[in-house]
């Protein structure tokens, strides 16, 4: 992992439109945005304003129209498809609103899932990795459950097993609580937090604010476009609150 | 990925969704099962036809009233039932390219013997007869000229006359009842089996001249002889003489339309049965085609309703750090297991219903022996394959072409 502080993300007049039989839907308008290592970020904005298809494009999912996009200096554009391949594979994550589990299939096997395509974890430690993912995420009395059997509250917990097992460095989670009940909620942000605590940049869509003050930083997209880019007042209290207490 | 792994993957990709892979691999199952199956058939019945062919010498030919032959129908039902008269017969023994004439009544009746009756096809017809269809016995003895001469009663029968009558027991020197006369037996033909698909066990010969005793009619059903040399020869020989006895003018053509019987060698019979073989082999190979091409789309179709559901698997691999190869092999891994399993199950299901044929088959129809076509097994297979192959690969290979998001989103 780099070091904390240094440029992780960054995006220069990025803009994106979806291509649909000719048509086209500009959604986002020239976004600047720069991201550093260790980052809390929480994005939010309201329905259709561009938030998903701009976390998709910075999470290495999804292309972009023009403008550039820097992952540690590195011009995402000159990567060929094995490049962004291996990115995926080790860099960074993505935790989808609609979770993305494979249907049909064990806790386990679905995080196992990504260390399959990694290029450098053991075969050997891949079980060890897994339960300890399962275990962050409090599951490990369902590992073998196949993922139709879960509550969504659970779902969305292996879901974050399965993104947090490779340690990426940054892991992107779109609405991780827009599916779920408050207290299913609360477990899921519980462990987004302790993610970041161990180091992750976490960025995160959401439009409650509640889930959003857990973030250190909240950017406003309003129109495909960046509209507010604020440090969390609250957060930075109970920052400063904790560094006192020590 | 690892090997592995990727094998692991294709393992889980076929068994987590039993049902598609079941109905994938039904459609492979019942397009190389049938092609197998009517192949083997084809292949049975030709061993068939060629096994009639091969009952009569090369230089075997016969002579019917009625321009038609065998074919006509019932002899009493066609209207030159009686052109063909005994004089005719005595004089045809003239020629000089044809000899071992042996004319034919037909004796239709019932044969008892205490309590047992059967009906066998019985025919009366002169020593010749065994010589020109290569019958021998296995007890007792052939009837001959002495027999004729006297025309005395008595009856060469078949092995299945044998197991009706008597059991299987001796039937030499027993009397059987046959159209208000006793016959006695003097001898048994070795079996045969089944020839021009009737059952040339289940018979019974008397003398010619006995025959038309008990019948008393001046016509013949007809005649089997044999060439002397050349069957073309003879062929035309017997015909224009024929046609000089009964004044007949053949048309300007030289067709046998204007005539009151029918002259064919064992050879143009041979023909008749490989033309009847060829149109069986490519109604068989159509079958076969059809059978392919529902096979191909029940795979076709259940891969393409997977497409959904896979596309958005596809995806979500990719999001996790799948390659483009990783996907492609896993599929196509995936596609080689569902085809060689459903193309072995196929091959196995056909080769097994086309055996129980033959059992059931083989009953009545003595020659008709299990048979397997090598070529065309080989041809399923790969058609299977290809399908198959060609299915499960070309949407793979769209979808992991596709942004994660793209394939995530596809419905
Ligand atoms: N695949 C697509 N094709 C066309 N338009 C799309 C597609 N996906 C999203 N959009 C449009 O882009 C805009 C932004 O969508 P999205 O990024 O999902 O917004 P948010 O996540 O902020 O609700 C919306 O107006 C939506 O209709
Ligand atoms: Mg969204």
């Amino acid at each position: 992992m780099s070091s904390k502080g240094s440029s992780l993300i960054e995006a220069k007049k990025l803009c994106k439109s979806y291509f649909n039989e000719g048509l086209e839907t500009p959604v986002l308008f020239d976004i600047d945005l720069t991201i550093n290592s260790g980052e809390f970020v929480a994005i939010m904005g309201p329905s259709g304003s561009g938030k998903s298809t701009l976390m998709h494009i910075l999470g290495f999912l999804d292309h972009f129209t023009s403008g550039s996009y820097l992952f540690h200096d590195e011009p995402v554009l000159r990567m060929n498809d094995d490049d962004l391949a291996k990115i995926r594979a080790t860099r960074v994550s993505f935790v989808f609103q609609a979770f993305n589990l494979l249907p049909r299939t064990s806790v386990l096997e679905n995080v196992l899932l990504p260390l399959l395509y990694h290029p450098t974890i053991a075969a050997s430690e891949r079980m060890d990795r897994a339960m300890k993912a399962i275990a962050t995420v409090g599951l490990t009395d369902r590992a073998k459950y196949l993922s139709n059997q879960l509550s969504g509250g659970q779902k969305q917990r292996v879901a974050i097993a399965r993104a947090l097992v490779t340690e990426p460095e940054v892991i992107f989670a779109d609405e991780p609580t827009g599916n779920l009940d408050s207290v299913s909620g609360r477990q899921v942000m519980e462990a987004v937090q302790q993610l970041h605590e161990h180091g992750h940049t976490i960025i995160l869509v959401t439009h409650e604010r509640t889930t959003a003050e857990h973030a250190e930083r909240i950017i406003h997209i309003r129109d495909g476009r960046i509209q507010e880019d604020t440090k969390s007042f609250k957060r930075r209290l109970a920052k400063e609150a904790s560094t006192l207490a020590k | 990925m690892h090997v592995q792994d990727l094998f692991k993957t294709a393992t889980t990709g076929v068994t987590v969704n039993k049902g598609r892979s079941l109905l994938t691999m039904l459609g492979i199952i019942i397009g190389v099962g049938s092609v197998v199956l009517m192949t083997g058939v084809g292949k049975s019945m030709e061993g068939v036809i060629l096994g009639q062919i091969s009952i009569l010498g090369p230089k075997s030919m016969a002579l019917w009233p009625g321009n038609q032959g065998p074919e006509g129908g019932p002899s009493t039902a066609r209207s030159d039932f009686d052109a063909l008269s005994i004089d005719d017969i005595e004089a045809l023994r003239s020629l000089t390219t044809i000899t071992s004439i042996a004319p034919i009544i037909q004796m239709p009746g019932a044969a008892r013997y205490g309590r047992e009756e059967m009906t066998p096809s019985t025919v009366g017809s002169t020593p010749e007869f065994y010589q020109n269809q290569t019958l021998e016995v296995t007890a007792g003895r052939l009837h001959d000229q002495s027999d004729e001469e006297a025309a005395r009663a008595v009856v060469v029968i078949g092995s299945d006359v044998v197991e009706e009558l008597f059991f299987g027991g001796n039937p030499i020197g027993k009397r059987i009842d046959f159209g208000d006369r006793k016959f006695t037996v003097i001898g048994v033909l070795k079996p045969v089996g089944t020839q021009f698909f009737q059952n040339a066990d289940n018979r019974m010969i008397i003398p010619f001249n006995t025959a038309q005793a008990l019948k008393r009619r001046n016509y013949i059903d007809m005649v089997t002889f044999q060439a002397v040399d050349d069957f073309v020869v003879a062929q035309r020989d017997v015909e224009s003489f024929l046609r000089q006895r009964h004044g007949i003018i053949p048309p300007a053509d030289g067709s046998t339309e204007n005539d009151d019987f029918l002259v064919r060698t064992a050879e143009q019979a041979a023909d008749t049965l490989s033309t009847v073989s060829m149109g069986l082999t490519v109604f068989i190979t159509m079958i076969a085609a059809v059978s392919l091409v529902v096979g191909g789309i029940g795979i076709m179709n259940i891969m393409l309703v997977a497409v959904t559901e896979r596309t958005r698997e596809i995806g979500l691999r990719k999001a996790v750090g799948a390659r483009k190869r990783d996907i492609l092999r896993q599929f196509l891994i995936e596609s080689v297991y569902l085809t060689l399993i459903g193309g072995i199950i196929g091959v196995a299901g056909g080769l097994f219903f086309s055996y129980l044929i033959a059992l059931v088959v083989h009953r009545v129809l003595d020659r008709y022996l299990f048979a397997v076509n090598p070529a065309s097994i080989v041809m399923a297979l790969f058609m299977a394959a290809g399908t198959g192959l060609l299915f499960g690969i070309y949407p793979a290979k769209r979808a992991a072409e596709l942004s994660p998001m793209e394939a995530l989103r596809y419905e």
